[in-house]
Formats: structure tokens, sequence, C-alpha cells
């Protein structure tokens, strides 16, 4: 008999500004943009989805503003490339108490906030969404971030990842070690709120930060806050394998998707985890319709909009070079970047028989979609699957309408083949995907050495 | 001419103890729900009921340990430790609510300008146009410590630095999109006009940041401004940037010298001294009778706790008061922090002798304000007093039980002061700066220093 599917997680994948994944795709009358600064149109979102049978919601963030392409941020402007941009953390608590079961995750750059902040943030936001917070770690890509935190530049990406391990673990120490769990005593009688022996300094001094402690805030449903990682750089990836339990992959195909899931797979278990210690989440956007060819039909018109030059403006910034003038047929050659180098070993990769063109990189760049109908999409979901690909993270292209036709055509379909429960329980992020609400003892962040006693 | 308004705003912290510590153990107390949205949601649903300018919420970045140089103390009452993050709590009220008021601490000392501002944008996107921010400095060794300093910076760099960053997020609200700069032109397909987004090149001293602001700009751009220290560079300061300011006093004559001073400091600023708005804290402990009433507060300060009074009050001060002998007279102790409240212990008042048990005692349900104690009818008519003669615009009210002191305030003081036509039946203006200034007022005024960051300067563009 053959073994009961697999559950597939959904997550819906966008950030607080317009949407960022197909540059003037969202001016598409049917695209069902909301509005970004509008509080009600977002709660409805999370409720929408959460209705829908998603897992998750992912609000992505950058906090630069692409300026690479002719040198200049004009077409970042025109095209609302990453900016108009709020920030996701302060909408959270608003959207967890408008759900109960799914998971809240946005993105924070080891740039732009002190760990110390950024520790007592995401406990703050655990303990609001009862649990359900997860952190994506970005090392940052863009110089333009880094320069408006007072930095000349991110530095070399190695670099980088080395001081984001030292923040990582900074944050860590506060989040697992600082408060035992039974500090907390809230006794009336005895005259004790918080047990002074069960709460401990972490005096982390490091190369690039010094933490006395202790948190400030007491411990939170899951502690540490559920983990995701997205770079597809080598360094990404071992990032990814130390401390990652949920990995955003752009994949162009199942086979991309599988070999960069076998590798971080085989370097997590070289740090002592376990398969099942790590989820995998495709980025895919969907063109959907009750016929393939309206589904095609759809897909053609939707791509009359795209703004070449907003993709060229949005690459540039990601890779770090000026891309303004390029000739699309030019090989990509021996091209190297300081910024996301990821994105061009995936094209190589995937065009590993031929010589890859900057075309192939511009098309790249509006991710992999699937055009068909409900079932057909369905199917080709079990292709990525079997590829190893646990969820799917759903694209906001060519807007946040997506998510609702999603919901109403595909997830049903989804559900009829037993991939997506139709019932879900409030619980911690973490225990819907791993069972547990905290961390296991394979990771990093329980494996640290052990403080000292409170310094006196 | 009817009597001015009393503007109300509650006091809360994202913690256990705050203003009066101890009485979390109070049945009635529901201080540790602090990590709960719930709580937080149906306080802002009580304050909106009774028409609050705003909510404002404390915080601070480090533990108290002055008191016997540790923090047992304040664990032990929960004395803002533990504590979570306020600016976080805000969307989840806004959305529960249509026009209360959010005013939030946030240290200039430790966050980065470019990124602080464009939360506070958000924020006022998302509650449109109801937030404010309460500028402090950080006056904790112990904060300084867990953002990697050795020490506080000296007080008066400090706010030498907070005078830079508010340059930086003036130009980054004000001087950085044009108010016509989002064009959402489908036909051409601009979404913003790259001509109207200006860089603001900021490259100050301390801060160093080139680019536009990231958010677009919200119905105030820059939030209602707060601030609360009384020490020579805080008035000054408050006196240059504050459109509300947080007083500390306890006799309305005290509230009058200071609030005078400041306002003559504003007036030297160029700005109109009447714009600044001043709120003093108070503690009201209300009931149907004045016996009631005193049988309340006798119940609510029996649940007082000494020690953590003295090691709330040792922080403030800088001096570890467990280092005394609690009935020795405290004499004026020149320190680096909070030097405002020294004086006001010490130095204003000169009718009492002030001893750490005096302190304790003083401070153990009021937390530094008076504490007013009588039916709605004897509370309003202090309250009236103070307005009268502490030249005060009104309130900052704290909330010794939470939510059941705040809610008594609404449901038995409120509707006495709206008999008397002193507060709001119903909101004026939607944004907490209208709530200010008026309807229609929804940015800063012409002669406040953020307003000389505007893009375009006036009169520069023809059109």
């Amino acid at each position: 008999m053959a073994a009961p599917p697999r559950r597939l997680l959904l997550s819906a994948f966008t950030g607080l500004g317009l949407p960022n994944h197909g540059p003037g795709l969202w001016w598409h009358p049917d695209a069902g943009r909301i509005d970004h600064n509008d509080l009600d149109a977002w709660i409805a979102l999370a409720r929408r989805i959460e209705r829908d049978g998603f897992d998750l919601l992912f609000l992505a963030d950058a906090v630069g503003t692409y300026d690479v392409y002719h040198g200049s941020r004009r077409q970042s402007v025109i095209d609302a490339i990453g900016i108009p941009s709020n920030d996701p953390s302060v909408i959270i608590s608003a959207l967890a108490a408008a759900t109960t079961s799914l998971g809240l995750t946005f993105t924070s750059s080891t740039l732009q906030e002190h760990p110390f902040n950024l520790a007592r943030k995401l406990s703050t936001l655990d303990h609001f969404s009862r649990g359900r917070v997860g952190w994506n770690i970005v090392t940052g890509y863009a110089d333009g971030a880094a320069r408006n935190f007072g930095l000349a530049e991110v530095g070399d990406h190695d670099a980088r990842y080395a001081q984001a391990q030292e923040y990582v673990e900074v944050a860590y120490r506060l989040w697992e070690q600082s408060w035992e769990d039974d500090a907390r005593r809230r006794d009336a009688s005895s005259h004790v709120y918080a047990d002074p022996q069960g709460v401990h300094a972490i005096d982390f001094d490091g190369d690039h930060y010094r933490v006395a402690g202790p948190h400030l805030p007491e411990p939170s449903p899951q502690r540490t806050p559920l983990l995701f990682q997205a770079g597809a750089s080598t360094a990404g990836r071992a990032f990814a394998a130390a401390h990652a339990e949920g990995v955003f992959l752009i994949a162009h195909d199942p086979a991309g998707a599988r070999a960069h899931i076998e590798d971080v797979r085989a370097r997590a278990r070289a740090n002592g985890r376990r398969d099942d210690d790590l989820r995998f989440f495709q980025g895919l956007w969907f063109v959907i319709g009750s016929t393939v060819a309206e589904a095609r039909r759809r897909e053609a018109e939707l791509l009359e909009w795209v703004s070449i030059e907003g993709v060229l403006a949005d690459l540039s910034g990601k890779l770090g070079v000026d891309l303004a003038g390029i000739d699309l047929d030019r090989p990509l050659g021996e091209l190297r970047v300081s910024g996301v180098q990821g994105i061009i070993d995936a094209v190589r990769e995937r065009h590993s028989d031929t010589a890859p063109s900057f075309r192939d990189l511009v098309f790249h760049l509006l991710g992999a979609r699937i055009v068909g109908t409900p079932e057909l999409i369905a199917d080709e979901l079990a292709h990525w699957q079997d590829a190893g690909v646990d969820g799917i993270n759903v694209m906001d292209v060519p807007a946040h309408g997506t998510f609702a036709s999603f919901g109403e055509h595909v997830v049903p379909v989804l559900a009829r083949r037993g991939l997506v429960p139709l019932e879900r329980r409030a619980a911690t992020i973490r225990a819907q995907l791993f069972g547990t609400d905290r961390l296991n003892r394979r990771h990093p962040a329980r494996r640290l050495t052990p403080l000292g006693a409170l310094a006196r | 001419m009817s009597p001015p308004r009393i503007r109300l705003h509650a006091l809360r912290q994202s913690t256990v103890g705050h203003t009066a510590i101890g009485l979390w153990r109070h049945p009635s107390s529901r201080a540790h729900e602090y990590r709960e949205l719930d709580y937080w949601i149906e306080t802002a649903r009580i304050l909106e009921r009774g028409c609050f300018d705003a909510l404002f919420i404390a915080d601070a970045l480090g533990p108290l340990d002055v008191y016997e140089g540790r923090v047992d103390a304040a664990l032990r009452d929960g004395i803002q430790t533990p504590t979570d993050d306020p600016l976080l709590l805000i969307s989840a009220m806004a959305a529960a609510t249509r026009r209360l008021g959010f005013a939030v601490t946030v240290s200039s000392t430790y966050e980065r300008p470019y990124q602080f501002a464009r939360k506070m944008t958000t924020l006022d996107h998302l509650t449109n146009g109801r937030i404010g921010w309460n500028i402090v400095t950080s006056a904790l060794d112990s904060a300084a410590r867990n953002l990697g300093l050795e020490h506080q910076i000296p007080h008066d760099e400090r706010y030498a630095i907070a005078e830079e960053f508010m340059e930086v997020v003036y130009k980054l609200w004000e001087g950085s999109w044009e108010d016509d700069a989002v064009v959402r032109d489908v036909a051409s397909g601009v979404f913003a006009d790259p001509s109207r987004v200006h860089p603001i090149g900021h490259h100050g001293v301390h801060h160093h940041v080139p680019d536009i602001a990231l958010s677009e700009p919200s119905i105030q751009r820059t939030p209602v401004l707060y601030q609360a220290g009384t020490s020579p560079a805080g008035k000054a300061f408050a006196a240059r940037h504050a459109e509300g300011v947080f007083i500390s006093t306890y006799r309305p004559d005290m509230a009058r010298a200071l609030v005078s001073d400041i306002r003559a400091a504003a007036a030297g600023e160029g700005r109109d001294p009447r714009s600044l708005r001043f709120f003093t804290i108070v503690t009201v402990i209300v009931a149907p009778t004045d016996e009631l009433a005193a049988e309340k507060y006798a119940d609510y300060r029996a649940y007082a706790s000494l020690e953590g009074a003295l090691a709330r009050y040792s922080a403030l001060m800088h001096i570890d008061l467990s280092a005394l002998d609690p009935d020795e007279p405290l004499s004026y102790v020149e320190t680096d922090g909070i030097r405002g409240m020294v004086e006001l212990f010490t130095r204003l008042d000169d009718t009492r002798t002030w001893t750490p048990r005096e302190i304790a005692g003083f401070v153990g349900v009021g937390g530094g304000g008076p504490v007013l104690v009588g039916s709605p009818e004897t509370v309003a008519d202090e309250l009236e007093r103070w307005m009268a003669e502490g030249d005060i615009d009104g309130f900052n009210i704290a909330d010794p039980v939470p939510p059941v002191t705040l809610r008594d305030f609404v449901e038995l003081v409120v509707p006495e002061l709206q008999r008397r036509g002193r507060v709001w039946a119903h909101y004026q203006g939607e944004t907490l700066r209208e709530y200010f200034q008026g309807p229609g007022a929804t940015r800063v005024a012409p002669e406040h220093p953020a307003a000389g960051y505007r893009v375009p300067a006036p009169g520069a563009r023809s059109r």
C-alpha cells in the first residue's frame, strides 16, 4: 500500500510595499493589488489566507534602494521596486490579533538592527502571537542599505556571514539561556514575580558585539522564533544548513530544487542535524484558467505589462552590476558579482549545457511559474514535492489577488488529494511544522556553551 | 471664554511593575497580562470610550540594577523587567480603534535614524495618522551595556546626539518625498515621479544617511513629538522639538514653574509657547463616594512594595538607596542620571525631608506624581484646580491596578468632566496632531524646526 501523501505546506510570499516579483505586472487591472499602507487590507488578507489553508505569511523586506542601474535610483522609483516600502515588524501584532494559526514571518537584516533590540522584538511578537512568529535571516546585500546605516559598504560576502554568525549567537543566548523555564513565578504570596536566581546575564563579548543582558522579555512560547534563510550562494547555503529550519528557494525547475535541497541537507547532516529538521519552500507563481489555453492567454496578456527596464533595475541592484545598455544576447561568461551571486549560479546551473545569456538572467528573475488548470497545477506541484520540496512559497505575482485565486481554485484540489489539511489547530508555528514548540537539541542555539552564573 | 479642554493621556509600560510597584499582587490587577494582545486591545477600547487623546507607552532598554548593585529587587517585583517592545503593540490596538492616538517611547541613542523613521512612517500609515513619539535618550547604564557600550554616554552628549538624530529624521519625514511625488499613473507606468523624490544627503558627526526615505509620506509625516526629561538639556530639547511634554510634579505650583520655564524657552526658539501641551502624571483612585475611594486607596496601598519602590528610584536617581539608612535624610547628590528627578525630590520641595522610606511611601502608589482620591466630583474639582494653578494642558493618567484604575476613571470621572464641559464627548479631528492643534492641522506647525526641512521649500517652485 502506498504511503499517504506528504503534506504540502503553503506560504504567501509578499512584502509591505508594492509587489516586487514582476516589475510592472501589478499594474494589471485584475491583479488584486491591495493598498500597502492600509492596515485593514492587510488584516483582511491575513484572515483570508488563513481560512484558505496557508500555513505562513512571509513578509520579505530590504532596507536599501536599488540605484545601480544607470547609477541612479530613478527606475526603482518609477516602477516602485523596493520603494516605497514599509517596515514589516510593526504590522505583525495586528495580524496576530486577527488570526489564530497562521505563521507570521518577516525579514530582518543583520545590518539594520542591534541584535539585543532584534531579539527583544522577536520575543515580544512571539508573546503577542502565542508562538507564531518567524524570522527570515538576511545578511543584507545592497550597498544602498549599508550606507544608510552609517557603514561605507556591506563588506565582502564571507565577512558578512561571519558577522551574521556572531549576531545570531547573541540572539540565541538571549532567547535560550538568559531565563530559565521556571524563573517566572508570579507568586503574590511570596512576593516574587520572577526569581532572580533563574535570570542570567549573558555577558557576550565578541568581535562585533558586546551584550551584557539579561534578556528583557521573559521567555516566549517558542523562545527562539522559527528561523528561515533565503540565500542560494555557497555561504548562504552553509548558513542555512547550520541555522535555518525553513529555507526559501527559487529554483527554476524541480531538478534545480532537488540539487539545492540535497546540497543543504548534506551540509546540515555534517552539522549533526537530521533531514527532518529542515523544511524547504519553493517560490512559484501561478496563472490559473479553466482550460490550459485560457491560462496561456492570461499569461500572455499579463506579460505585456512587464517593465523590462524595471527588471533590469531590480537585477542590477541585486547583482551590484549596472546592466544599463546591456545586449541581452551577450553570454554571461564567468561573471562574478559582489551582490547575490546565487542568482547567477542558478542560471548557469539551469543552462549548464549551453552558454546562458543576459536574457536568460532577465527571465530567470521573473521566477518560476505554473500556468494551467487547477488540476494541472496540482500535478506539477507533485513533481516539485518529489524533488524534495516541503512547501510552496506562493509569490505575489502579479499582486496580492493571486493568493485568493490560489486559495479558491488550487487549494481545494490539493485538499482533495490529501496534501492540505482541511482543519488547522491553534498552536505555535514550530509545532505546526515540526511537532514541538522549542528548537530541538541538534540546533546550534541549543548547543552553546553554558553561561556562568549571573555576575554579582 | 469657556475653560480649556482637559487633555487626557493614559500611561503604561509593557511590563509588570511600572509606576506602582508591588500592586501586581492585588487580586484585581491584570498587570501580568502585558504579553497578551487582548489585554492591550481592551485597554485601548476603554480609553477610546473616554475620548483620551492617546495611550502613552513608556520603555527602557536595560534592567534596573542600581539597588544593591543587582537586578534582584527589580525582578522580584517585575519592575520594568521583564518587558516587551512597545512599538510592536501599536498596530493591534490601532486595528481595534478608530480615533485613539498612540505615543510610544523610543530611544534616539540606540536606534538608527533611517530604520526608525521608516517604522514611524509605517505606523502613521497603519494608524491613519494617530502615532506619536516620546523622544528619550536612555539614562540607564544597563541599557548601554546591552548595546555594546561600557558606560552610559554622558548626559549632555546624549542630547547632542539626539539633536542630530532629529535632524536626520526630519529630513526623511519632511524633506525626501514631495506631496505630489506619488502619481500612480497606469498609462505611463509611473508609480512615483523620481524628480520629486530627493536624497537627504545627510553627513554629520554621528550619522550618515545619504538616501531617500523608504516609505512614502504618511498623513502626519512627522509623528507628534513628545519629551519627558526635565534636566536643563532636556528642557532645552523640549523647547525646540516637543509638541507634548510629560512632566512629573506633585504640586500645581511646581508644575507652573516648570511649564512657564519651558514655554519661555520655546518662545525663545521662535515657537508659539501655547503650542506646547503639558501633561502631568497623576494617579486617580475614584469610587462613587469619598469614603469608598479612601477605602480603595487603603486597599491598594497595602500592596505597595517598599523594596521595589526603592529599587525603581535608585535606578532613576543613580543612587543605591539600599546602602542608606531608610530614615536618613537624602542630601542633594549630583549624578550623571536623571538630574531632574533629583531636583524634584530634594531641591524644589522644601516642605518635606526626604528619606528613602519617605520616598518609597510617597511613590508607592503614585509613582512620583500626586494621587487624587475621592468621588467623581472631588476628583474633577482637583483636576480643574491643577489645570488652573499649574497652567497645564492635561494629564498623564497612571494605571496602578491595570486596567481597573483606568476603567474606573473612564466610567466615573470622564462623565463628570463631560458634564462640566471639560473633556470631549466626541473626538474632534482624526489624527493625533489635530487633537493638539485643531481639525485640519495634521502637519507640524510652520515654526517647528521639522517644517524647515520641507521640500520644495515654500515658494521655491513655480507651477
